[in-house]
This record gives structure tokens, sequence and C-alpha cells, in this order.
């Protein structure tokens, strides 16, 4: 498309200084203050963050509910992903409106629906007395349960529309030749459509997981600090302790987990693959 | 003629131009508030005040943790002359050299306000200007609240939201409940200790007192402390709910005035002081529920004492936590509070 690459490079120029000048510089210093101290550059604020029980505990609870809520998304997201893609036209239409319009309601609204949901005299105890699963009301608010159905009712979306994308890539007849081959549903799934969305399952997956790993609303709301996550552990250290250390470590170390995330979706879809 | 007349005009706006120019740089006042109701501060405070000394008003509003960083900046060249900040806020910003002793004879109002605003440091820098209850707010149908420790009752607590640590209602809960045990050191230890046994139970560590008319509505807590500037919202509800007066007394906080150090507009800033303690401002802010007064002489209709904090009774029981404990504290409050109630 272009004669030399320098004319590439030039008309990419304004943009790139841009991004740096207002996002790469900026995260770059934010994220290097977890490195310095008064002696030079140092990992003692890594040492010391790790060093707290505390820290210890809130790091492994988000990354557990970050890959639980990823792994549950992908279960369901395949399966609805799968359906709508196998509807005529217009339904799809309208099935791919349904699944997107959560995303158009403000996640503070949609968080505060679960607290009345999942209350004492909320929909789900009602329920659940009713078959007599409990005698007393069940607490879900203010525990990882809740944040968890938070963050997956908030992130769901995402992944199904990343699969429908993909499947909708998948040659017509792939499964069914599979099928009269022979083939059970867990090969198909297995040997043919994982590996040819497995692009769709890296972007949501990648999207879900970062989501989750970041979102502050919903474990604000739904789990308070009964269930404190990195993002919300974070806010007190800026707002409360004034501490900008422990906050660019905590920073620092959600960027690792969201690039590693990404990284590791590749490898195992990539691993599938060569197989 | 006509150029003469256009000339002359031109003449008299310029020369207006200047002068009023002139006139404001003389008399400007820059004040820093909380950015909290506004609109009624400048209907009651800010343009009567203007008004009155012919004078502009510059208004920088944000919270304490910003407005006190932009002192702490500003320091060599004060841009603000006053501020209102909180009690322990003012302390901070006293020891760190950016304000100056208030010239108390020179507010006329001074002598009218109760004696817990009069110098709530005790080191002549602050004077309060508003301060407000934090007791309990609790089902009267369900339970009763006449100690603080009550609500660490096995029976109660599951149905109990505390303030976390990092709220303006952790640490003085805190401190009535130490009070309440008989173990009320500094470090808040006894305290931490007891909320961290009953943990679990305890519905939330709530964040934003807003959330708890909710939860209060669907039955999940049937009780809580909060301050008294929450209060009003509970009372519309159509449940039962009582405001504890426990044995140990009521806590609460306090915002105080300051005067930055080095600036220029001293008298103006204290007569911006002098009027905002006034009786007639006083009694609109309590009016509107925008601040309960810390002049005495305000009187209010019942309605308006019922949503505020009101009354020489109450504000000589009110146990605050001093601001030397609370700053030198702060840090090592949080540290408790994560490793024994936080995991």
């Amino acid at each position: 498309m272009f004669q030399n690459r320098a004319e590439a490079y030039a008309l990419a120029l304004p943009a790139a200084i841009f991004a740096a000048i207002v996002f790469l510089i900026p995260v770059g210093l934010l994220l290097s203050e977890g490195f310095r101290s008064a002696q030079g550059w140092t990992l003692s604020a890594f040492v010391d963050f790790f060093s707290q029980p505390l820290n210890q505990k809130v790091f492994l609870r988000t990354l557990k509910l970050g890959v639980m809520v990823t792994a549950a998304a992908a279960v369901i997201g395949y399966a609805t992903a799968y359906a709508i893609v196998s509807l005529p036209p217009g339904a799809k239409g309208r099935m791919i409106g349904l699944v997107v319009l959560p995303l158009m309601i403000s996640p503070v609204a949609r968080t505060y629906a679960w607290i009345v949901i999942l209350g004492r005299t909320g929909i789900v105890n009602q329920a659940l007395m009713l078959v007599g699963l409990t005698d007393e009301p069940v607490r879900f608010l203010f525990t990882e349960t809740a944040v968890f159905i938070g963050l997956l009712q908030l992130f769901l979306p995402l992944m199904i529309i990343s699969l429908i994308s993909a499947l909708e890539n998948l040659p017509k007849d792939a499964v069914p030749a599979a099928r009269i081959l022979g083939a059970n549903w867990f090969q198909v799934f297995w040997k043919i459509i994982l590996p040819l969305t497995r692009e769709g399952l890296i972007v949501g997956g990648t999207l879900v997981f970062t989501g989750s790993l970041t979102a502050y609303i919903t474990p604000a709301i739904l789990g308070g600090s009964k269930v404190l996550m990195l993002e919300t552990l974070l806010y007190q250290q800026v707002t409360v302790a004034n501490n900008f250390v422990a906050a660019s470590v905590i920073a620092f170390l959600l960027i690792v987990m969201s690039f590693s995330a990404n990284i590791l979706l590749r490898r195992i879809a990539t691993a599938r693959n060569r197989k | 003629m006509k150029r003469q007349a256009v000339l002359a005009s031109a003449t008299a706006l310029i020369l207006g131009l200047g002068l009023g120019s002139a006139q404001a740089q003389e008399k400007t006042l820059t004040i820093s508030v909380y950015a909290f109701a506004q609109d009624e501060y400048k209907k009651m405070l800010y343009d009567p005040f203007e008004a009155q000394c012919g004078c502009k008003l510059v208004v920088e509003t944000g919270n304490s943790v910003e407005r006190l960083a932009k002192m702490e900046a500003n320091k060599a060249n004060p841009v603000i002359d006053m501020a209102v900040i909180s009690m322990a806020d003012a302390l901070q910003a006293s020891r760190a050299g950016l304000i100056d002793a208030i010239d108390t004879a020179k507010l006329t109002n001074f002598d009218k306000l109760y004696d817990i605003a009069k110098d709530p440091n005790g080191d002549g820098m602050s004077v309060g200007y508003t301060f407000y209850a934090t007791s309990i707010v609790y089902r009267t149908d369900k339970m009763q609240i006449d100690s603080w420790a009550d609500l660490l009752k096995p029976e109660y607590a599951s149905h109990v939201a505390f303030p976390n640590i990092t709220t303006n209602q952790g640490p003085p809960a805190l401190f009535m409940l130490g009070e309440a045990l008989g173990q009320n050191t500094p470090d808040l230890k006894a305290a931490i200790e007891a909320v961290a046994e009953r943990k679990d139970d305890i519905v939330t560590f709530y964040v934003k007192s807003s959330q708890l008319v909710q939860l209060m509505q669907q039955e999940e807590i049937w009780a809580a402390p909060i301050g008294r500037f929450s209060w009003a919202p509970f009372t519309k509800l159509d449940l039962p709910l009582g405001w504890a007066t426990p044995k140990e007394g009521q806590t609460g906080g306090m915002n105080v005035m300051v005067l930055t150090k080095g600036t220029k507009n001293a008298d103006l800033a204290l007569q911006f002081m002098d009027y905002w303690l006034s009786t007639e401002v006083q009694t609109k802010l309590a009016e509107a529920l925008v601040d309960s007064p810390a002049n005495s002489e305000v009187v209010v209709p019942d309605e308006v004492a019922d949503n505020i904090t009101y009354g020489e009774e109450t504000a000589s029981s009110l146990k605050l936590i001093p601001s030397a404990v609370a700053l030198d504290n702060r840090d090592g409050w949080l540290a408790e509070w994560n490793s024994k109630v936080g995991q």
C-alpha cells in the first residue's frame, strides 16, 4: 500500500506521539513508583506488599474469582453463542440485541439490582424457602458468591458476543461433517469447534478476565470491605492510607495479570491446535 | 458633539473598568470548602456576604485530601485565604505550618458558640462552625440498644452493619465501643479485637451510609452506627426506627474554619468567618438541613431539630476523638483493622 515503510511510519507518528504522551509515559511513571525508593531501584515495595497476609489473601481471591468467572462465562457463552448462531437471521439479530442490551445499562444499576434480588427478602431467598431448601434466609450479600454472580452477569455478554462472531466464521458443514464421520458431541467441540473459534475465546476470555480483575463497582457494592479485591484494596490505599507505593504495586499486578491471562489463553488455544 | 459624547462615554467606561478591577483586586476573598450544598451556601452565605462587604468571593471546592494538598503546594504563596476542614485535618495543617492563629477577639459571634466549638484542638488555630452526633439507628421492635457494646451481642451482631475503619464514622464508633468495653486506648485495639470476633456475623462493614437505607428497608440489617446527617432518610421508611442514646454517650465529628498562614486578607477572612457564625446565617443553614449550628443562640422548629444535631444537651454529651489521637493513630488503626477484621 505504501511505497516505503518510512511513509507508513510517518503517518502513524502523530497517533504514536499522542498515545505516548497521554498514555504510555504517565502509565510508566505511575508503575515506576512501585520500584522506586530513596536508595534507587528496588523490589522492596513488592516484598512488603506480599508479606502482609491480607494482601496475599486479596491477591489470591482476585485471581480465583477472575478464573472462575472466566471459566463460567466460557461454558455458558459457548452454549448460548452456539444456540444463537443456529437461529434464522431475524431471530439471531433479536437475540444478539438482547445479549447486548445489559451493556447499555449502567453497571451501578445492574449491580444494585442484585442487592434486591439476593437480599434476605429477595426473590432468590423467597424461592429457596418456598421449596423448603432452607428455613432461614441464606446470606448472599457481601459474600464471594454475590461478587461472582455480579461479575458473571456483568461480563458474560462480552464472552457471548466474541464467541458469536467466532462461531459465525466456522465453516457451515464442519460440524455436520464431523458428526457423519462418527465424532460424538464432545469430540466435535474439542477437535472442531474449539480450535476453529479459539480467537473468539481468547478475545472473550481476556475481556472477561481483565474486566473481572479491574471491576470496581461490583466488588465494592456486592462484596464490600468483607470481600476485598485488588481493585477495592487499591482504592483504599489511595484514598485512605494515602499509600501511592502500594497502589502502584497493585496497579502493576493488575496489568501483569491481564497480560499473562491473554498470553496463557493464547498458549492453551494454540497448543490444542498443534495436536 | 456626537463624537465628544462617544469619547466621553468611552473614557467613562475605561475609567469605570479600571476602577472596578482595582476595587476587585483590593477585595477578593478566596475560600476553600467542601463540595456540598453549594447552591444553599451561595444563597444563604456567599451572596449576602458579598453584598455586605462589597467584595468578591472566590470559592474553591474539593475533598479535604485534595484541598490540604493544594494548601501545602501553595505554602509559599497562598492562594486560599480561609478554609473549612475537619478538626483532625486542622491539626495536621497546623503541624505543617499552613495556618495561623485565629484572633477570636475580632469574631463578634464567638461567645455565642457552644463550648465544644470554641477551640476544638485547644491550640487557638481553629473555630468549629458545625458538628454532628454519631450514634446508632436501630429497629426498636427487634432490639434494645443501651450501650455501644450491645451491637456485638451474639443475637444482634448478625443484623448489624458496622462502619468500615476508612469511613468518617468508623473510628468514632470504635472509640465508643472501646469506651463501652472499658478499654479505651488510643490504638483502639480492644474495640477492633471485639469487632474482629464477630466479623463473620456482622452483615457488612459499610463504606457509604446511603447504602444503609436500602439494607434497612430490605430487613438486611436492624442497626448501624451513623452520623446524624444521614438520619433523615431513615425517618421516611415505614419501619419502627429509633436513634439510640447509649449510656456511654454519643460521638461524632466537627468541621472547623482555619486561616491560611501568610494571607493578605486576614481581616476580610475573619469578617467572613464571623458572618458565617452569626445567628442569622447559622439559623438559615440549619433550617435548610445543611449544617447543624455551632451557635447556641440558633432556635429551630422541632421538625428541623429532629433532623440535625441540635441543642446544648447534645453538644455537651458528644465525645469526640481528640485530633492528636486521630492523627497519630490513623495508620495504625488501618493496619490493625486490616490484619484483624479485613481478612
